[in-house]
């Protein structure tokens, strides 16, 4: 451990108290992995932070002696966002600033940032409504990680992703000053949007500690679709069908042929097995719900599926099947997944669909594809065996090639995960051939004035 | 033995390998329960089977109230140490029962129960007194996986010169062990071994029973996790509670295969105070039904749940199921409606990946191989019972045990040491290997991390010296 940092805990300790620093190997090594599993680094400390008080000292501290911090809510992030980029880095965890208070007449719920997503959603629904952004981890994903990712899940198509969902927030920026951005009310103006810095900088900027997000009325009736395709391309037509001609589905799903099969084999559900399967969840007044779900499902059989809707929990489950097993069947099934993230343009979905059946037999690996097709987000599973030295390779090449399928299609190469580390070479080809170089250097003079000493999660994204 | 081993799991051991129970509290007061109720056994082929645990839990719920008292002066490993001394000196077994003997009668009336109630319907069985050789459970439970194949192997070895053919037990860790971990350390096993409550709800279903409270009672029941999930047993107990006039049965939240721990597993004899925080969460969420009366199936839950209620402050008593039927049926047995007996055996645990040897290196490569699949999505956290005892605390819960484990064998300089203490943290209560979208056992994983922590002890420090020489 350096001098620097040693002097640092010692310091903070005095400060918040000895028993939140962990510094044995065993507590270390325990958070030395993310949901990514491909990069491994223990941090020099970890700091279990239970107030606002603890994430200043930590960040003055930290600051002065220049020691690295990386955030971290649950560590499920998809890309390394939470793993140490560096070493002798210091893991700020927030896991135990888990605050709730729902303020339903102002149509908010103010969470810290170790709340888990699936906790907001809960205690709103208590009232009649829910939390929109449902990321697939968010049993456990923290409101602090969600947003420091700019989150999404399977509700994007309709309800966006974390940024539509907040109205102010709470940010400890490096040497332990606290800024306040937004108000918790739905409309204020006051000059430029710093929420949005701090909204998918995956901890490069500031630690988020409290958020002020709204809320929506849980829609009266909610009617499932499932549309079955013989061919792939259909169920890709089907989809952008739906949203060109105005419906708004809360989640319109999208699976293909090898992902069923994997879930059939893999878990043993009884699904049938077609080359393309799309699943439209329609919300709306009772009234109405079966009017606009009966139109969806014409748009789906014009487009050569076959459907089956159906508003009973029960067969609503049973239709979601497949979706729910998909990437459960997949990590059962092979030893390891390169798990894609890539955003397309509606109108090229169906091209982006053969392309990656194209890739899919050049390299000879499994590869299901699922996701959120409703807002273009794509989840291509590369699936391989990391013993194998030539699957390794196919895998990680396969991996880069989806990611400039979504530049080259004019999409992006993350719709959700976040850069972190695993996206990082791959989205500075999309910034370049997109952005150009100017939004680099505009986003490193913004660090430079934020994080001067750049203690922020150091080696993330491209800063 | 190794090292690593904290002194409590020592004391269990060794007792458990003397052929006694967990506290070595002797056979004596571990067979008195039975005197003049039940025959020298096996009675056709079966045997009613107490337990190292059941006959002599009021002497560990003794215990563990009294460390609560001393705590900050002494833990679990000091008092390891004073016992094998007052063995020594004469003084154990005559100390331990003056002391907890009185919480031992409510214990040992349970069993009174189960054999009147096994007795009342019917069911033949008999009890093999000093004969009858402790599970191992402990061996197991603390990853001692060698000794207790040695230890199974000498058992099943007894029970066929004794005639054993089937066994009834009011301990469900205990059946569990003997219907999955004998078959699978022991050749040729070929005993059957069923729960109490199993026996009971089939043999009320065969012959339409019902029996009558006598008065309104409103009960919660905490379904043991080793029963519940393990077993799949579920059916039955509610079956059994729906044929007592007068019972009102208020289900908690977390109930069935999807029950919550009660803060035992082991965790009660080698962390304490992490136990009382897990038993704590679980009579919180029991109170809430506003039951009257706890029902389980499963002496530590009894514990648990006991000392839970008391530690906050709640006049709940828990029961044995065993003991509310023998209730009923002290008011007589009715003719009721004849049930084809049809309890779903629920599955909701993976497949245990198994060990082929007990070759440390064997354990290794299973525990790699496995370990390797875990995704990290954390699932198993959300319903960890230590991980929201210890408010996230990542080494002592699932997800780190597994990232541990995936360090200790990958050969990260992580201690073994160390990592056991953290296994030890783990209730095994298996809610983490129904979570996993990857259908990893993380509760077997846990006993072979155990395992390969406790016997790599050696290699490890010959590595640790041959670098040190170079």
């Amino acid at each position: 451990m350096p001098d620097s940092l040693k002097t640092m805990i010692s310091e903070l300790s005095k400060r918040i108290g000895k028993e939140k620093i962990l510094t044995e190997p065993e507590e270390l090594y325990a958070y030395s992995l993310d949901a990514s599993t491909e990069f491994k680094r223990p941090p020099a400390a970890v700091v279990r932070a239970s107030n606002e008080e603890d994430v200043k000292a930590v960040l003055e501290l930290a600051d002065k002696h220049k020691v690295p911090v990386v955030p971290r809510g649950s560590g499920t992030s998809l890309s390394g966002g939470a793993v140490p980029a560096v070493p002798h880095a210091l893991i700020l965890d927030l896991s135990m600033m888990n605050r709730i208070e729902v303020h339903i007449d102002d149509g908010y719920v103010m969470a810290e940032a170790g709340a888990t997503v699936l906790e907001v959603d809960k205690v709103c629904r208590e009232y009649g409504f829910f939390f929109p952004p449902d990321p697939a981890s968010s049993r456990i994903a923290t409101i602090g990680g969600a947003l420091a990712e700019n989150s999404g899940g399977v509700r994007g198509a309709k309800f966006g992703v974390m940024k539509n969902w907040i109205l102010a927030m709470e940010v400890i920026l490096p040497g332990g000053r606290k800024l306040r951005i937004g108000e918790p009310v739905y409309k204020w103006r006051w000059g430029p949007d710093l929420m949005s810095l701090f909204i998918g900088s995956e901890g490069t900027l500031g630690v988020i500690t409290k958020a002020w997000l709204k809320i929506y009325p849980l829609p009266e009736k909610v009617v499932r679709i499932l549309g079955m395709f013989d061919r792939i391309e259909d169920a890709g037509k089907a989809i952008s069908q739906i949203r060109r001609r105005g419906y708004v589905p809360m989640a319109l799903e999208l699976l293909d042929r090898e992902t069923i099969e994997i879930v059939k084999e893999s878990l043993g559900y009884s699904v049938e097995v077609a080359e393309g399967m799309v699943i439209a969840d329609i919300d709306g007044p009772r009234e109405s719900v079966w009017r606009i779900a009966g139109e969806v499902e014409n748009v789906m059989k014009e487009s050569g599926g076959r459907t089956r809707a159906s508003d009973d929990p029960k067969e609503m489950e049973q239709l979601y099947l497949a979706r729910q097993g998909a990437y459960p069947a997949v990590t059962r099934a092979y030893p390891a997944v390169l798990l894609e993230d890539i955003t397309l343009p509606l109108s090229k979905l169906m091209e982006g669909l053969r392309e990656l059946d194209k890739m899919r037999k050049e390299y000879g690996l499994k590869m299901p594809v699922f996701g959120h097709a409703g807002d273009g987000n794509l989840h291509p599973c590369i699936c391989f065996d990391p013993r194998d030295e030539e699957q390794l390779r196919k895998a990680r090449e396969m991996f880069v090639k989806i990611g400039q399928l979504s530049i080259r299609l004019g999409g992006a190469v993350s719709g959700e995960h976040g850069i972190g580390l695993a996206k990082k070479e791959i989205f500075l080809e999309e910034i370049k051939a997109v952005r150009g170089e100017g939004y680099i250097e505009t986003a490193r003079m913004i660090k430079q004035v934020l994080d001067p000493n750049g203690i922020m999660n150091p080696g993330k994204i491209f800063l | 033995m190794a090292q690593v081993i904290p002194e409590v799991v020592k004391f269990a051991a060794n007792n458990t390998k003397e052929g006694g129970d967990v506290l070595g509290i002797g056979i004596e007061r571990r067979i008195k329960w039975a005197k003049g109720i039940i025959e020298r056994g096996p009675v056709d082929g079966t045997i009613f089977y107490a337990g190292e645990m059941y006959p002599v839990m009021g002497y560990s719920e003794g215990a563990f109230k009294m460390l609560k008292r001393v705590e900050g002066l002494m833990g679990i490993n000091d008092l390891a140490k004073i016992g094998p001394v007052m063995k020594k000196l004469g003084i154990y077994t005559v100390g331990v029962s003056a002391l907890w003997g009185g919480i031992n009668k409510k214990y040992e009336k349970a069993l009174q129960d189960a054999v009147k109630v096994l007795n009342g319907l019917g069911i033949k069985i008999g009890y093999l007194f000093e004969e009858e050789p402790p599970s191992g459970v402990a061996l197991h439970t603390y990853g001692l996986l060698r000794e207790f194949k040695d230890h199974a192997t000498k058992v099943y070895k007894r029970f066929k010169e004794l005639g054993v053919k089937r066994i009834i037990t009011p301990d469900p860790i205990v059946a569990t062990v003997f219907r999955l971990y004998y078959p699978e350390f022991v050749e040729g096993w070929d005993i059957e071994a069923y729960h109490i409550v199993e026996v009971i709800a089939r043999r009320i279903a065969e012959l339409g029973l019902r029996f009558d409270l006598g008065r309104k009672l409103k009960v919660t029941y905490h379904d043991p996790c080793y029963l519940a999930r393990t077993l799949g047993v579920v059916d039955e107990v509610r079956f059994i509670l729906s044929r007592i006039d007068g019972v009102e049965l208020v289900e908690p939240t977390r109930r069935g295969v999807f029950t919550a721990c009660c803060g035992g597993g082991g965790l009660e004899l080698t962390q304490p105070p992490v136990a009382r925080k897990v038993s704590i969460e679980r009579v919180n969420e029991l109170r809430k039904t506003g039951a009257e009366l706890v029902l389980t199936s499963c002496p530590p839950c009894i514990l648990m749940l006991r000392t839970g209620f008391e530690a906050i402050g709640q006049k709940i008593d828990v029961w044995d199921l065993v003991s509310l039927i023998a209730m009923a049926m002290d008011h007589g047995i009715k003719e009721g409606e004849k049930v084809k007996p049809e309890f779903t055996r629920y599955k909701v645990l993976p497949k245990s990946p198994g060990l082929k040897t007990l070759n440390i290196e064997d354990i290794a490569k299973v525990l790699k191989m496995e370990t390797d699949r875990c995704k990290k999505c954390g699932f198993c956290i959300v319903e960890c019972p230590t991980s929201i005892a210890l408010k996230r605390l990542e080494s002592r819960s699932c997800r780190g045990r597994m990232t541990l484990i995936n360090s200790l064998v990958g050969g990260d300089p992580v201690r073994p040491k160390e990592v056991l203490d953290r296994l030890y943290t783990c209730v095994l209560c298996g809610r983490c290997s129904q979570e996993c979208p990857a259908g990893i056992h993380a509760q077997e994983l846990i006993i072979y991390g155990r395992a390969y922590a406790i016997y790599s002890e050696s290699i490890i420090k010959q590595q640790e010296q041959t670098s040190l020489r170079r």
